[in-house]
């Protein structure tokens, strides 16, 4: 009885929960639902820094100037209007007129001069770097004066989010209890604004009536939904089967799939992020291998590396060749490196090199010694593994120094550790990468002295780099700002410590039966979303038609739990009436 | 009682050390690639209490615990407590229900096998049961996920609800177990083998005694032998099992979850050890040490009650 009993309920629960279709309410509403696998720390500007917080704030939050999407170049945003001084300082920036925040608030200068002089006197951390030397001035309702005690070559792009005044000045009391906000007050000056969160779900966000860019138009999308997947192929097969309109962050390994499939497009998009193999430069407390000192022996090193195979065979394609560092989203700041100095894969050069360096292998085990007979050249490789390509990359590199006499000694490195072993220079290479701004200056700042057992993971430092670097930083002047930095990074080239592998893209895809009008940022190479300034979204219109509509899912959904009843059902539960006899 | 208090205890000192030994920088991490003042990360290390002594953070971490602070998250800047409850009834709702399903139906299993060992029924309820034991429950998720989700397209593939349905009420509740249906179902089959293993070999072992002999002398009915006699007996080991998987029930699917993007406390923990962000780690690890405490506790009760010849201590 009891047996038979728990069978029902088991029966029930099936039944019940089997033929849900899944609550399909088809209105009018048209929403865009972007997939993605990073879930949200903080939805508030001053406390969170991932990358899917950043694009959520992008729509958010609008700001005094835009960036184009084609070329980074500053345009206007909040403000219609900006005019320099003489000596560069200070800017004065004329707001649109009638500027509302999407409560109907009124958006005034006096909001803009409060963000950047609270942001600077607390610290926000996605604020400071940019107003760290500003002072902002509400000179009128639509005038707001910003002037910079040193010379900021940045000026006037004015990129930091605004908060609204009235609803942040109660809990922006200090730098602690700010970031304790959990920014879901859903007042916005961007296209959309937030509306809903739910943790390690989604962030839904809906049309902000009052966006400066809608021109009196409707806007053409009603929400937003960010969909996290903990499961980059579940989010896959949700983007070919349409519960998602776009996704980014795809496996490569799912591209061939995608790029075969009917109203897909595959998008790869690059904005500068690149990785690298680094030597130790021995400018921290614990030094490299001694043949490493010899710019002669990276220069070998570099020549053994086979770029191209990374690029096809462990990308299958999907990665531009980099010869140098790029410093910045915008490509215009990567230099060109002559031919002649570029650490091309030659394995025979590269032995060529070693052989007249007198790195010779004097007991014939395979590795090659110091000219004096002695320390095998064999190196402590530090591999990433919180990286998708550390070991895979690790192997790879132990093969081309095997080729040129040289051995590998792989320690696998969670990125805390690796920090640590880089830090205190405990390393003779590493695989690692960055992503770095817009503007070059941090990406160029990690490699000066001043950041040794910091961000300067190269532990190598040169006086003239640290002269230039300081130029550029108050260069106003844009092409001879290029020029010094295009002169910086042939130096870092040249000393032959950090080779960057490729830059690496984010692969995107979107469906082209849903919603047209992505753009790519920057053009022709940059991705579709998850860009600097998110230009796409205001954009986008719906496809005209029957854009991915999901389909009864209900009959066959009954159909199948029945067929998994009756066959679990006749599986555990058939069972005959017998008695006695047939047991013993 | 005073034995699972000092577990507690332990668990808790237990956990601040553990965190500890290994060097890290939170700060650091929290801002990895960033160009952040260094006097901001030393004030926010100050914040985080990161610049004390390890002494003077313990006496701070142990006083705010039993006053029932856990402490703000380094990565969402929320109380920790806070998070873990709203977090929590999601893996909670999956786990439990999957563990009674599999409680219930890998019994039965055992129970039929044992009661009809060495035929083909054993053998197939057996072997089919151990295949889903032995497989890893990730690997068996995603091949369900696969299967029903992208080729059958049945159910959706993962996520706790269809976000963007209005559905409210009774609605809601079936689209939740719409989307539960799978990872319950991972869960469960997972979890199948090791009460049918259990069952059937305690099952097998009562079967042997004289007093089941003595009950079918009676001329006793067959079924009433098994459900009256035999099983009391035999499930006691049983009990035990529910008892260690419930106290899981926080902790026990964080690979599942990740499958099936479902929101529960799985995603939290992996986050909480990448900053490392100890409070939410701390955290995290004191109410999972809780719940299977609490659970073994209950079976330690149920044990003396269930069966006289145990003392209640």
């Amino acid at each position: 009885m009891l047996r038979r009993s728990m069978w029902a309920t088991g029966l029930v629960i099936l039944m019940v929960v089997g033929p849900m279709a899944g609550a399909q309410e088809e209105d009018d509403t048209v929403t865009l639902r972007i997939g993605l696998t990073q879930d949200w720390d903080s939805l508030n500007p001053t406390a969170g820094v991932l990358v899917s917080e950043y694009e959520v704030w992008n729509l958010h939050y609008a700001t005094l100037t835009d960036k184009a999407a084609a070329d980074f170049e500053t345009i206007p945003g909040l403000a219609e209007s900006w005019e320099g001084s003489d000596d560069g300082l200070t800017y004065t920036y004329t707001l649109r007129e009638g500027l509302l925040w999407s409560d109907g608030q009124p958006l005034t200068a006096d909001d803009v001069a409060w963000n950047i002089n609270t942001s600077r006197d607390q610290g926000w951390s996605n604020h400071i770097s940019t107003t760290v030397n500003l002072d902002a001035e509400a000179v009128d309702e639509r005038t707001v004066r910003i002037t910079s005690s040193v010379p900021d070559p940045k000026l006037p792009n004015m990129d930091v989010y605004l908060v609204p005044r009235h609803i942040w000045e109660p809990v922006a009391t200090d730098a602690e209890a700010i970031v304790g906000y959990d920014g879901l007050d859903g007042v916005g000056s961007g296209p959309f604004t937030i509306s809903e969160f739910r943790d390690q779900q989604s962030v839904t966000m809906v049309a902000n009536p009052n966006y400066w860019g809608w021109e009196g138009e409707e806007p053409p999308i009603d929400q937003v939904i960010f969909r996290f997947f903990s499961n980059p192929d579940a989010m896959v097969a949700a983007l070919q089967q349409g519960e998602i309109d776009a996704a980014q962050t795809i496996p490569s390994g799912s591209v061939e799939a995608l790029e075969g499939a009917e109203n897909i497009e595959v998008v790869s998009g690059l904005q500068g992020g690149f990785d690298e193999i680094a030597i130790n430069g021995g400018a921290a407390e614990g030094q490299p291998h001694p043949a490493l000192a010899d710019v002669n022996v990276r220069t070998a090193i570099f020549h053994g590396v086979d770029r191209e195979a990374v690029i096809e065979d462990l990308l299958f394609g999907y990665a531009e060749p980099l010869e140098t560092i790029s410093p910045s989203a915008d490509p215009k700041w990567i230099p060109e490196i002559p031919e002649d100095n570029q650490f091309t894969y030659d394995v025979e050069t590269a032995n060529q090199i070693l052989d007249e360096g007198g790195y010779m292998d004097t007991d014939g085990d395979g590795i090659r010694e110091m000219p004096d007979g002695t320390s095998p050249l064999v190196l402590r490789h530090g591999v990433n593994t919180n990286t998708d390509q550390g070991a895979a990359i690790g192997e790879l590199f132990s093969g081309w120094m095997a080729e040129i006499g040289i051995g590998v000694e792989l320690q696998a490195l969670d990125s805390d550790q690796l920090f640590e072993a880089i830090v205190t220079g405990d390393y003779d290479t590493f695989y690692w990468g960055w992503v770095p701004f817009v503007d070059p200056d941090p990406m160029l700042s990690y490699f000066t002295e001043a950041e040794i057992g910091n961000y300067n993971d190269a532990n190598w430092f040169d006086p003239r780099y640290d002269e230039l670097y300081l130029e550029q930083k108050e260069e106003l002047d844009p092409d001879q700002r290029v020029e010094i930095v295009h002169e910086m990074l042939t130096i870092f080239h040249d000393a032959a410590v950090y080779l960057p592998l490729y830059m690496s893209p984010d692969i995107q895809a979107y469906r082209t039966d849903a919603f047209e009008g992505w753009v790519r940022q920057p053009a022709d190479v940059g991705p579709v979303m998850f860009s600097n300034s998110s230009p796409s979204y205001p954009l986008l219109t719906p496809v005209e038609g029957d854009g991915g509509a999901l389909g009864g899912i209900g009959l066959p959904v009954i159909i199948g739990v029945v067929v998994i009843v009756v066959a679990v059902g006749a599986f555990l539960g058939m069972r005959r009436r017998t008695t006695a006899d047939e047991r013993e | 009682m005073l034995g699972s208090l000092l577990t507690l205890v332990f668990v808790l000192v237990f956990n601040f050390v553990l965190f500890r030994i290994v060097e890290t920088d939170p700060v650091g991490s929290l801002f990895r690639g960033r160009n952040i003042p260094a006097e901001r990360l030393d004030e926010l290390r100050a914040s985080f209490g990161l610049d004390e002594p390890l002494a003077t953070q313990f006496v701070l971490y142990i006083r705010e615990t039993l006053q029932l602070n856990l402490g703000i998250s380094y990565q969402s800047r929320q109380p920790v407590w806070n998070e873990i409850v709203s977090r929590a009834p999601a893996t909670v709702a999956l786990v439990g229900i999957s563990a009674v399903l599999s409680a219930v139906i890998g019994t039965l299993a055992g129970i039929a096998a044992a009661w009809r060992r060495n035929t083909w029924k054993d053998h197939t309820l057996t072997s089919s049961t151990m295949v889903f034991y032995s497989m890893p429950d990730f690997w068996l998720g995603m091949l369900l996920l696969v299967g029903f989700a992208v080729v059958l397209g049945w159910f959706p593939v993962g996520g706790i609800v269809d976000l963007g349905s209005t559905a409210t009420g009774v609605e809601l509740l079936l689209d939740q177990l719409h989307h539960m249906f799978l990872p319950a179902l991972t869960l469960t089959l997972a979890y199948l083998g090791e009460y049918a293993l259990v069952t059937r070999s305690s099952l097998l072992d009562v079967m042997g005694e004289d007093y089941l002999a003595v009950a079918r002398a009676k001329g006793l009915r067959d079924t009433i032998v098994r459900n009256r006699h035999a099983l009391p007996n035999a499930l006691l080991p049983v009990i035990t099992l529910v008892a260690i998987n419930l106290g899981f029930v926080l902790s026990g699917a964080i690979a599942v979850e990740a499958v099936f993007s479902w929101p529960g406390l799985g995603k939290s923990t992996a986050d909480a050890i990448r900053g490392p962000d100890l409070p939410m780690l701390q955290g995290l690890f004191l109410v999972f040490s809780a719940a299977v405490i609490f659970f073994n506790l209950l079976a330690d009760v149920a044990y003396a009650w269930l069966d006289p010849r145990v003392d209640a201590a």
